[in-house]
């Protein structure tokens, strides 16, 4: 059994598990009360209507709603809906949902990629080199800056950069601007920051665990065979120590970038105005809107299964001893 | 989220408009969430159109520093012109930008509840009519006439054209807009409580409609009801054929302000629902050849463009007025101070209907202290108005920029009694202090067995006497005010208070509605979830006292407040029964033909209620909104924003 076939198989798992979260989902709302429903009667009911008239409002409501067809009926349309991507009306956006989430999206990926890269990127290199330099200065350095940047609150720290940058130097704008190319300067110049502040955030806990994960493999055998046979120092951190490091480590990145994704950009882009999924979707949970909540649970649940899925893949490329046949 | 009578946020608008003057009922919610999501003091976010009045051309605004924070008088006129300094108009460029918190939910006219989108709206549609300054009727698209005021006629002006190919606006699309709407059962539009089956609306020419109500009122216009946006009949009559109204809320059309026409001093140009909002200025608004409108209206508006930023956090906020990146947004009290001092910026106090209030639960879920609700009892209520000091909660809490409350309506309304010597001004000179308030509620306990021991309100158990008090988490100056309002029960009534911070919208679910009872009809009255029936019925949880809500009090037409007094309103959620006759005052100040018939009801009306004390009336904080200097219009009055499209920068 090859990788495509082991692949096949997630994919065919990945589909199978969000239908059976898109159907839990279903259930639920189908059991809860609708207060629109609810809502009808009461109108009616306040404009001095007898019980019969806000009852038969309520009626009215559901049918409109398509609540009166059978559940089979609405299970269907429901399932047709997700997978056809016609998540719903947003009542607190006035569009339809999938518009609200992809036009959030769209300004969250403009700084979530950057984001995501540096963390990715730099992330491992200073906790390789943190390892390779361990209990020196430049350890405690790189130690310092990490933790001082898991430490300091986003939200906190964005204001104080946007005091120093935006209000005091002039550097970068306070308001966010929608309208400027997203392959522009303008554009760099107003993400500097945020992308800035997620990164300092994000990258002390990944910069730790690797720097203690090489730092198993920088006295390992293999290590010293390498270094006895003359390999360069660049070639043994990122061949022999960073790879094997890597499998582990991307366990802890993709759960806490998934973490960090809804939880720190919710932040900045509270702080930065960035009109982003973080926003998007604080909003439409205190103001109860059901659709746009399903709809975003729906696309994390998706993310997540791909990314999930990706993880697996990666384990078994980054380390031959992962064998997919058994899976 | 609707707005209504009961609101508090320094994130949302506190301008009266049409939807709090509307919605009566079922608002209180709101209120709360507007609460949580505000900042610390400051008033309204900047794009308000309450504000301004009738300050002088750049004037400095006051500095209000005590008691007297309200810079402007409603019922001034206002002097200022806004033509340049060499009288000619002022010229028309550059872009005029504002900034606010939250993303409104739908610009869709028919459906839109919230203040804030009421702005953006009007940004790009008129409504029927205004008031400025001196609540001196405006009319925009049609005047409103009476002979003795239970018909009033409306009419259009002739100039009003649609967009699109909606052609000209006649009093039949109004007419059917009422009709087919508003008075449906199905479209549940937000001014469908308005307009009552038995109020009569009907075309009496081209430009002309008239209404005809049930009964006379004075003061119909002021109640807003009549208050109507221009929509095309065409535009409406496929929803109303099928009856969809999910259709009608969802109409692009109407979400998109494309049907506007010239009735609007801009045009919607973008909209990103979560961050901005651009307008391009309307070569045509019709206002500029409209006639009885002021000189500096003919070439408005005076910005090629406008702009609304969407930024949820208040420093955000702020550091883009400081950074010059804004030209108006809204200022806590505590930062009022810095932005006067800034080169750039210019802070107004503007004065809103909104007040403070400490509500007592009089239902049987409230007063947790013991046995009896001495809530109920009127010396009592009289007694803990006594124990706070509202001057000094003013000048502490609210750092000057409010006013002191004695009764149900600002100083400056002109529905103020002129002769206030029957307002019992509980909370200040002597009717403040331990022995003030000890007396009365002394004399309220005199047959329970209630009393005092130490200086402390000892229940029958003898233990002192512990109420709670909440406030929305979230708001340092509810907290603070709170805090002030325990700290003077304790040490001026003996009254321990527990205060407890609750999300708005959390409280207003569990605690201020009441459950629905199964059967409403073994009830005197059940008249919804503000108000489901007496006493005995009750919210899921027991509560003491709250400062979550702030109330309206409806200064341009007190009879609209009378919801808040009579015991089987629509809004009654703390239970209070009136030891004064308030349905039959209330009944009579509706049905006055005139304003001078009006003035001495409304003396007694305001007289009754500062002596009965329904609720700790404390405070009316005023808005305090950062403007760019050289932005020439912004003035200090509750009418602030009435000529909006007219204003221009300087220089």
């Amino acid at each position: 059994m090859g990788l495509g076939w082991y692949i096949t198989r997630r994919v065919g798992w990945a589909f199978i598990v969000t239908f059976i979260i898109v159907s839990i989902t279903w259930a639920l709302l189908a059991a809860a009360p609708n207060p629109e429903i609810a809502q009808a009667a009461t109108q009616v009911a306040l404009q001095g209507g007898d019980p019969a008239d806000a009852q038969a409002a309520a009626e009215r409501a559901r049918e409109l709603r398509g609540l009166d067809a059978p559940l089979y009926q609405r299970y269907i349309d429901y399932v047709t809906g997700v997978y056809t991507l016609d998540w719903g009306w947003s009542e607190t956006r006035s569009q339809p949902v999938i518009q609200a989430i992809l036009g959030a999206l769209y300004y969250t990926a403009q700084y979530s990629i950057p984001w995501t890269l540096l963390v990715i990127i730099i992330g491992p290199m200073v906790g390789l080199y943190s390892s390779a330099t361990q209990y020196s200065w430049k350890d405690h350095l790189a130690t310092g800056f990490a933790f001082f940047g898991y430490a300091i609150p986003n939200f906190f720290f964005g204001i104080i950069l946007l005091l120093i940058f935006g209000v005091e130097l002039g550097w970068i704008p306070v308001i966010y601007n929608t309208g400027v190319p997203v392959f522009s300067l303008e554009n760099a110049r107003q993400l500097a920051v945020p992308v800035f502040v997620l990164v300092t955030g994000s990258i002390g806990g990944i910069m730790r665990v690797s720097r203690n994960e090489s730092a198993a493999f920088m006295n390992a055998d293999f290590v010293k065979t390498a270094n006895a046979k003359g390999v360069s120092k660049l070639r043994i951190y990122a061949r022999h120590v960073l790879r094997p490091t890597m499998v582990p480590l991307s366990t802890t990145m993709i759960s806490q970038l998934l973490y960090l994704f809804v939880g720190s950009s919710l932040l900045v882009e509270i702080v930065f105005g960035i009109p982003g999924i973080g926003r998007l979707s604080y909003r439409a949970i205190i103001a109860q809107d059901t659709s746009v909540v399903l709809g975003f649970t729906l696309f994390f649940t998706f993310v997540a299964t791909i990314a999930n899925l990706l993880q697996d893949i990666t384990y078994t490329v980054l380390d031959p001893r992962i064998d997919f046949d058994d899976r | 989220m609707s707005q209504g009578p009961a609101r508090r946020g320094n994130e949302k608008h506190k301008r009266i408009d049409r939807r709090s003057w509307l919605k009566a009922i079922g608002v209180a919610g709101a209120a709360g969430l507007a609460g949580c999501s505000g900042g610390g003091g400051g008033g309204g976010d900047g794009t308000s159109q309450s504000g301004g009045g009738n300050g002088s051309n750049g004037s400095q605004p006051s500095n209000a520093t005590n008691g007297s924070a309200l810079g402007g008088d409603g019922n001034e006129t206002g002097n200022q012109s806004n033509e340049t300094s060499s009288g000619g108009v002022p010229e028309v460029g550059g872009t005029y930008s504002t900034i606010t918190s939250s993303s409104p939910e739908t610009l869709n006219p028919l459906y839109n509840t919230e203040d804030g989108a009421g702005d953006l709206i009007s940004y790009a549609l008129d409504l029927g009519y205004g008031f400025r300054p001196g609540t001196e009727y405006f009319p925009r698209l049609y005047d409103m006439t009476t002979d003795q005021g239970n018909v009033w006629v409306a009419k259009l002006r002739e100039n009003l054209e649609f967009g699109g190919d909606y052609g000209e606006v006649t009093a039949e699309d109004f007419v059917y807009q009422i009709t087919e709407l508003h008075q449906s059962e199905w479209a549940a539009t937000a001014d469908a409580s308005s307009w009552p089956s038995e109020v009569n609306v009907e075309a009496t020419g081209d430009y002309e409609f008239q209404i005809e109500l049930p009964n006379s009122n004075a003061l119909y216009p002021e109640t807003y009801d009549p208050l109507l946006y221009p929509i095309p009949m065409e535009l409406m009559q496929p929803y109303v054929e099928e009856q969809n109204a999910d259709g009608l809320r969802q109409d692009e059309e109407l979400l998109g302000l494309g049907f506007a026409g010239n009735m609007g001093a801009y045009t919607l140009d973008s909209r990103n629902r979560s961050s901005s909002l651009t307008y391009k200025r309307n070569e045509n608004y019709y206002l500029r050849d409209a006639e009885g409108v002021p000189e500096r209206f003919s070439e408005a508006p005076y910005f090629d463009t406008l702009e609304v930023q969407i930024v949820p956090e208040s420093q955000s906020r702020l550091a883009a007025l400081e950074a010059g990146e804004t030209d108006s947004a809204s200022v806590p009290f505590n930062r009022v101070s810095k932005f006067r001092n800034l080169e750039r910026t210019d802070v107004y106090v503007i004065p809103q209907p909104y007040n403070e209030v400490c509500v007592y639960n009089m239902r049987d879920n409230g007063w947790n202290a013991g046995p009896g609700n001495l809530f109920r009892k009127k010396k009592f209520r009289q007694g803990l108005g006594c124990a706070v000091n509202k001057q000094r909660l003013s000048k502490g809490v609210f750092r000057g920029f409010a006013d002191v409350e004695y009764t149900w309506q600002p100083q400056w309304s002109k529905w103020y009694p002129d002769d206030n010597s029957n307002i019992m001004q509980f909370g200040t000179g002597d009717l403040y202090g331990p022995e003030a308030t000890q007396s009365r509620i002394k004399e309220a306990i005199s047959d329970t067995d209630y009393g005092y021991s130490g200086g402390n309100l000892k229940n029958p158990n003898g233990e002192t006497v512990t109420l709670s008090l909440y406030h929305s988490a979230g708001q340092p100056t509810e907290r603070s005010m709170a805090d002030f309002i325990a700290q003077e029960f304790k040490q001026n009534a003996g009254i321990n208070v527990e205060v407890s911070a609750i999300q708005g919208a959390q409280f207003s679910r569990e605690y201020w509605q009441q459950q629905i009872p199964d059967n409403p009809d073994q009830y005197e009255w059940s008249e919804g979830s503000n108000n489901a029936g007496p006493r005995e019925v009750t919210s899921a949880n027991p509560w003491d006292m709250t400062v979550v809500f702030g109330l309206n009090t409806y200064p341009l037409n007190p009879t609209t407040a009378s919801v808040f007094f009579q015991k089987d309103s629509a809004y009654n959620p703390y239970g209070y029964y009136p030891s004064w006759n308030a349905s039959e005052l209330f009944e009579r100040a509706s049905n006055a033909t005139s304003e001078e018939e009006l003035q001495p009801i409304f003396n007694e009306i305001f007289a009754k209620i500062s002596e009965d004390q329904p609720m700790g009336m404390l405070a009316f904080p005023a808005d305090t909104i950062g403007y760019a200097t050289g932005i020439n219009g912004p003035q200090e009055n509750f009418f602030s924003e009435w000529d909006f499209s007219a204003w221009y920068r300087n220089g």
